[in-house]
């Protein structure tokens, strides 16, 4: 799992099926204080986090495939969390 | 996926029997610059071979537990393994691999 | 997954059996302002995607969960972007 920030979202028509009509967000992966680690990854979002929030990013894709109930998707990084805005 | 340039074999006698009459090759992946170029990456990887890749082709090869989806690796304990041997290679619509001949 | 750039295409003159019907990609990985991006890399397509498109891409042992037969593929072209907002905080 990664500590990252909603930075943008991806709008896609052409997609693979199990993608269609789920919202993908680009998230900023950050380090322990809170500044930008890295290059952004696309995460399917689930729970409606908004622009700047900070996130928790599981790159578990068995759970990906769970989520969105196709074992053939392609699938890896989801939001499993919308962090509190005090941590 | 990575191009990559076969620069050797790897030959072993003692080796897990899942690699008995595997051919190993030594590739240096190549990367395209900002130029649009092709050039080396600053690593070398052992890959099984299953096309028949000779010295200094430019060939395609899989990592990580993809590799062995590929034909006839599926018990074999590998890695990385050449799935393609390349034709060619465009960037922007102009071919970078052949390269193209100096004009003169 | 990640975001990156078609900058070209490879063709295979022998390739493994199970490609048949594929595309490879050539993908500059997209990096924010003051990044450098990733390594450029071979993306396995059946979206259809050309140069210039911005296309999300699955690494590693997803790549291949896709397919109905064993595909060596360990990168797969998952989506084509029609546009991106991206906006990090000043």
């Amino acid at each position: 799992m990664i500590l990252a920030r909603v930075d943008g979202v991806m709008v896609s028509t052409v997609c693979h099926p199990s993608l269609r009509g789920c919202r993908t967000v680009i998230c900023q992966p950050l380090n322990e204080h809170g500044a930008a680690e890295g290059t952004p990854v696309l995460a399917l979002d689930a729970h409606g986090a908004g622009q700047h929030q900070r996130v928790l990013v599981s790159t578990d894709g068995a759970a990906a495939r769970a989520q969105v109930g196709d074992p053939k998707s392609p699938l890896r990084n989801t939001i499993i969390a919308i962090l509190d805005a005090s941590s | 996926m990575l191009l990559a340039r076969v620069i050797g074999t790897v030959v072993s006698t003692q080796k897990d029997e899942a690699l008995q009459g595997r051919k190993l090759l030594l590739l240096r992946p190549l990367l395209v610059d900002e130029a649009g170029q092709l050039r080396p990456g600053p690593s070398t990887i052992v890959a099984v071979d299953s096309l028949g890749a000779g010295q200094g082709e430019t060939v395609l090869f899989c990592q990580g537990s993809s590799a062995r989806q590929a034909a006839g690796m599926a018990t074999v304990p590998v890695d990385a393994v050449v799935t393609g041997i390349v034709d060619n290679v465009d960037v922007n619509h102009r071919t970078i691999y052949p390269e193209p001949k100096a004009a003169k | 997954m990640r975001l990156g750039h078609v900058i070209g295409k490879v063709t295979l003159s022998r390739q493994d059996p199970s490609y048949s019907g594929g595309r490879f990609l050539l993908v500059r990985p997209w990096a924010a302002q003051n990044q450098t991006a990733g390594p450029t890399l071979v993306v396995y397509d059946n979206l259809g995607a050309g140069l210039g498109h911005l296309i999300g891409f699955t690494e590693g042992s997803e790549a291949s969960k896709p397919f109905a037969e064993a595909t060596p593929v360990d990168a797969y072209n998952a989506a084509i972007a029609d546009e991106i907002f991206h906006q990090p905080p000043q």
